[in-house]
């Protein structure tokens, strides 16, 4: 298992080299100059021209790249065009805000989606299920900042119970992450009621049954557990998403989290924080996906890692 | 198992770990005004009474909470050029002279200040008896230290250009200061009222030439009413009163103020509703609406300096005929489009600058006259009407401007396509002439007199890839008038050549001249005292609660 996990970090390298050189590609060849959007017009050509030969603009874009990766191997990703932030120590904090965030949502999510998922396949085509279901869809078609606004409209501006946006205690946090979780719940309770239908049918399920095993005990033991692996796949994938910053959220909220930093780095051309965020994501997705497949083989001791 | 479950275990752990950590984390700073931001709703006015009542410390009653658009950029006056950043700045920075609500030039930090007879000198008294807020002391030295170190190219200032102006910085006595002109510049004073002109203590110029990576950005020590405690990325900027403030008439009357970065528009109208925060500016039009009936909430709203136009490539041959240009004016209905689009927060552009910048003067508007229009057009030999795309960044407000003045253009024969794209992307197709044609522009004087309102839009030697004149407008008669202008000290005969060149602009037509924008702000009914400057930036430094 331990050389199994040092296989796949050390893979990561190549992988995380190719993103550098596309992020790298993708922020300089988008049009838009960092300069002149951050100065507008107020400055003149030789201001100008003297802030990008500062900056180092006017090199090749081959010798940039070098001297950027070679900053960024000592851990220096440079400092923001926009507001001279270092952006390490910038990501480090706003990484919390926004993991604190995607972990909120994302337990409350997987939890309640399980639970409204299980309920659904065990008493399929209730009431309750039918119920549920329609919920579901609801909740993964309505737009998050739609979603966000009519909650702060009503939680925060009518009854006054929360605070409107913003960082600070626990109350803050509510109506982000339900709305962050509110999809990935819909999410996770679909795929669980149809996994689970699915394991239901499953000839061992009814070797169970007939071995005189108690309908909870089949359930749980035997049908969820199998019935999770695809659950667990997706689940992985929306926290793979999840922190990588939710940008509606965030913006609706002002939660100062990597969503919100990567659409104002897009914006103002801020290539230090859009590489090293796109980086960032990349390693994430990895490390996410490298999780998934860990459990798998909690879950299902056939599969074996070597 | 045992591994499987011990993993399992660990991650918990971080998972946790990091949880709590995080939440204990970004508690603290918020915690004192959590019984505002909850009780505050339904009557923020009785919070506030119990809040002094409590006792005479420090309440959160106390701190004014203002919500920006957008973080600012930096703490420096010499090295930013948005207003964010001004607002902010403003608090905490004062300059030699400033402009007060009417955009009159008054003495700040100095006494009083004289023109030499051909305005190639501006000597300045000093102020007696001001301290930085590090205790040093601000004298004539200071001021040469401040100006010299923004002239310096090497320390790559953004600002150091509006400053080119400088030849040399004189001391002449300890509080005796004289201001060398490389030419006769009559607009001196205006420019050193500018907040970008801000002094900033010695000591702090020395850290910075003694440690090149001392971040001038993040610090910031001035004289003003208020000094810098924090900047958290992403969330705000705190300022608190200065206790040791030189004017004991302007006391800051606030015991703090907390500038929030919020950029959806709808959320600060939201927090303002719910009085956790007390004022917001530059509010979209459609919000302020939604604000007008809130009690406890004022809007207010006055012209800008911001113009919105077309600018029209007059390289294209179908823009060479001035017939074109003035039929292009005379075939938008300003009044609608304010109407329809700004929801009449706004006034027809009857000028390339706006009414309050100084050296403005009103010319005849092109009404709207679709015949007249269709006439001017046939003169100029174009009565089959052209094709022409319009560019437009691609937010909100400027596409519907596009898409209206593209509706009525038809009307004139002119097929307009209207191509939305992402400002830094339209930035950079102006500045390259990437197949300029028609673009929705918008311009706004940094120093609030004429001067900057047309020299980068009109003068022949702004033309891409210098910037504003993208449309290559040429007329060697605004170019001298612009020049006499600047060299001018004599006011009356500065605003005369400033309204001759307004006319010509005006009447050679190389914009369509569309409106002018109003700033609109809102505040809560609690809190008094905050202006909002005609370059669009706050004043809060005389902002105080009010008892009702």
């Amino acid at each position: 298992m331990a050389t199994y996990i040092v296989r796949r970090l050390l893979q990561m390298i190549p992988i995380l080299l190719i993103v550098s050189i596309l992020a790298f590609l993708f922020v300089h060849l988008t049009p838009g100059d960092p300069i002149r959007i951050m100065y507008g017009i107020e400055i003149d050509q030789d201001t100008y021209q003297q802030l990008r030969e500062r900056e180092g603009f006017n090199d090749p874009l081959p010798v940039q790249y070098v001297r950027y990766m070679g900053n960024v191997v000592r851990g220096d990703f440079g400092v923001s065009y926009r507001t001279r932030a270092n952006v390490s120590s910038e990501i480090g904090r706003r990484f919390i805000n926004t993991f604190v965030l995607a972990s909120v949502s994302m337990i409350w999510a997987t939890l309640a989606g399980l639970v409204v998922g299980i309920i659904s396949a065990v008493k399929r085509n209730s009431l309750l299920d039918r119920v549920v279901m329609t919920l579901s869809v609801a909740s993964i078609s309505i737009p998050s900042f739609w979603l966000g606004l009519l909650l702060m409209q009503v939680f925060a501006v009518r009854l006054g119970w929360l605070p409107t946006s913003g960082i600070g205690g626990i109350r803050h946090l509510i109506m982000p992450a339900f709305v962050l979780g509110a999809t990935v719940a819909a999410i996770v309770a679909r795929f669980t009621r149809s996994s689970l239908l699915e394991t239901l049918g499953e000839d061992y399920i009814r070797t169970a049954r007939a071995k005189g095993q108690i309908r909870r005990n089949v359930i749980f033991k035997h049908a969820l557990r199998n019935a999770l692996i695809p659950v667990v796949t997706m689940t992985g994938l929306q926290f793979g998403f999840l922190i990588g910053g939710a940008i509606a959220i965030e913006t609706v909220f002002s939660w100062p989290g990597l969503g919100s930093y990567l659409i104002d780095g897009i914006i103002n051309r801020d290539y230090p924080v859009v590489q090293a965020l796109i980086m960032l994501f990349s390693l994430q997705f990895l490390g996410v996906n490298l999780l998934v497949d860990l459990t798998y083989a909690y879950l299902n001791p056939q599969i074996r890692y070597s | 198992m045992k591994k499987k479950k011990m993993l399992l275990f660990v991650l918990l752990l971080v998972t946790m770990l990091v949880f709590v950590s995080a939440c204990s984390d970004v508690e603290d700073p918020v915690d004192e005004e959590n019984g505002e931001e909850t009780e505050g709703t339904d009557d923020p006015v009785e919070e506030e009474e119990e809040g002094e009542d409590e006792s005479g410390m420090i309440e959160a009653g106390d701190e004014i909470v203002v919500a920006l658009e957008a973080e600012p950029t930096s703490l420096d006056p010499f090295n930013s050029t948005d207003g964010v950043s001004t607002s902010v700045q403003k608090t905490m920075f004062e300059g030699l002279l400033r402009f007060d609500e009417n955009l009159d030039i008054v003495p700040y930090l100095s006494e009083s200040y004289e023109y030499n007879d051909d305005a190639t000198e501006l000597r300045f008294t000093l102020r007696e008896g001001i301290n930085f807020h590090d205790g040093t002391e601000f004298n004539a030295e200071v001021v040469k230290a401040n100006f010299d170190f923004v002239l310096d190219e090497d320390n790559g200032l953004a600002r150091r250009s509006f400053f080119n102006f400088i030849e040399e910085v004189e001391v002449a006595d300890e509080f005796e200061i004289i201001i060398h002109a490389s030419e006769p510049n009559a607009s001196m004073a205006s420019y050193l009222a500018h907040p970008t002109a801000g002094m900033k203590s010695l000591d702090e110029l020395e850290k910075k030439m003694e440690d090149p990576d001392y971040n001038l950005d993040r610090n910031a020590i001035g004289t003003g009413p208020f000094r810098y405690v924090e900047w958290l990325d992403g969330q705000h900027v705190v300022v608190e009163k200065n206790e040791d403030y030189w004017d004991q008439d302007h006391m800051a009357q606030v015991e703090s103020i907390r500038f929030t970065s919020v950029q959806e528009a709808s959320t600060r109208v939201n927090q303002l509703k719910t009085g956790e925060v007390h004022f917001v500016d530059t509010l979209p039009t459609g919000e302020a609406d939604s604000l007008m009936d809130e009690e406890y909430v004022n809007v207010f709203s006055g012209p800008s300096m911001n113009v919105f136009y077309i600018g029209m490539n007059l390289q294209e041959e179908k823009y060479q005929d001035e017939n074109v240009r003035r039929a292009m004016n005379h075939g938008v209905d300003k009044d609608q489009l304010i109407a329809q689009v700004v929801d009449g927060f706004g006034r027809v552009a009857d000028s390339p600058i706006a009414p309050p910048v100084y050296g403005y003067s009103p010319q005849a508007v092109y009404e709207y006259d679709i015949d007249g229009a269709l006439d001017l057009m046939a003169e100029a030999g174009m009565e089959d009407g052209f094709e022409a795309t319009l560019w437009t960044r691609n937010s909100t407000e400027f596409t519907a401007i596009a898409e209206f003045v593209a509706m009525q253009l038809r009307e004139i024969g002119i097929e307009v396509d209207v191509q939305a794209y992402e400002s830094g992307t339209l930035f950079d197709m102006l500045d390259n002439n990437d197949g300029t044609d028609l673009w929705i522009g918008r311009w706004s004087p940094g120093t609030g007199e004429a001067d900057w309102g047309l020299r980068p839009n009109f003068a022949s030697d702004r033309v891409p890839p210098n910037y504003n004149n993208s449309g290559f407008y040429i007329n060697e008669e605004v170019d001298q008038l612009l020049n006499d202008a600047l060299e001018n000290p004599n006011e009356e005969e500065r605003l005369e050549l400033y309204h001759q060149a307004q006319e010509i602009i005006y009447q050679d037509a190389p914009w369509v001249f569309l409106h002018v924008v109003d700033a609109v702000a809102a505040q809560r009914t609690e809190v008094g005292g905050i202006y909002i400057m005609q370059d669009g930036s706050v004043d809060m430094n005389g902002v105080h609660f009010i008892n009702q």
